[in-house]
């Protein structure tokens, strides 16, 4: 059995939409980063966008895609947030 | 201190009062109004979602960027979430200084990091559809 992680990722906004689901467990394996995360969910929803378009949490707080992942963990992938001219 | 986000209409005044002491000489209060047009097109109605969990420890992290800076300041900081009208308030940041130069400064700094760091979003209905506001892009909403 392939040894994996649980992690909850959650989809914001318009990420939301293209994910068709707000809140779903991913499956990563140990010593997965952020990314990875993103990834996989990238392969269940390809019209999610690239990494560059997004931003990444773990746990309530912005995060590197190089971030680690542990079990358990609440990821949450943020679209640009919504600026407004200065 | 206030630092929240609420589907409840915002009334400036109410963090003046927070910020407010004997000491402040100076209360810089910026309020974002909802506006009758964008990108050249009339718009109806905004809507503002936020991922609350994250959105208030970030304002509150920008409360304490203030301070560090300007340390006499005194910050209060509130989003809309929700259906707004045009001409309601979405956002009021309220700083309290001792004199106005770092109350403008301050106030500055707290919308200008709060609009680039705190997870909240709108969604534009407008004339030639909807769409999510991110940064500079409007992107279709489905």
């Amino acid at each position: 059995m392939a040894v994996a992680i649980a992690v909850k990722a959650r989809y914001l906004a318009r990420l939301r939409e293209l994910a068709g689901v707000e809140l779903e467990l991913i499956h990563v394996s140990i010593g997965a980063t952020l990314g990875d995360v993103y990834d996989a969910a990238r392969a269940k929803h390809p019209s999610l966008p690239d990494r560059g378009a997004v931003r990444g949490a773990v746990n309530l707080e912005f995060a590197g895609w190089d971030a680690r992942i542990t079990d358990g963990d609440e990821v949450a992938f943020i679209p640009p947030v919504s600026g407004g001219r200065p | 201190m206030r630092y929240d986000v609420t589907m409840d209409p915002i009334d400036p005044r109410e963090l003046e009062a927070i910020v407010s002491h004997p000491g402040a000489g100076a209360i810089c209060t910026f309020s974002g109004i909802v506006r009758d047009n964008s990108r050249g097109q009339s718009v109806t109605h905004l809507d503002y979602e936020a991922y609350a969990e994250m959105a208030v420890p970030q304002m509150k992290k920008i409360g304490q960027e203030i301070k560090d800076r300007w340390p006499e300041a005194r910050v209060a900081m509130a989003h809309r979430t929700g259906h707004l009208e045009i001409g309601e308030v979405s956002v009021v940041v309220s700083v309290s200084c001792p004199h106005r130069a770092e109350a403008f400064e301050a106030c500055r700094w707290g919308i200008d990091r709060l609009k680039d760091s705190v997870p909240i979003w709108k969604k534009e209905h407008a004339a030639d559809g909807t769409f999510w506001i991110e940064g500079s892009e409007a992107k279709p909403a489905r």
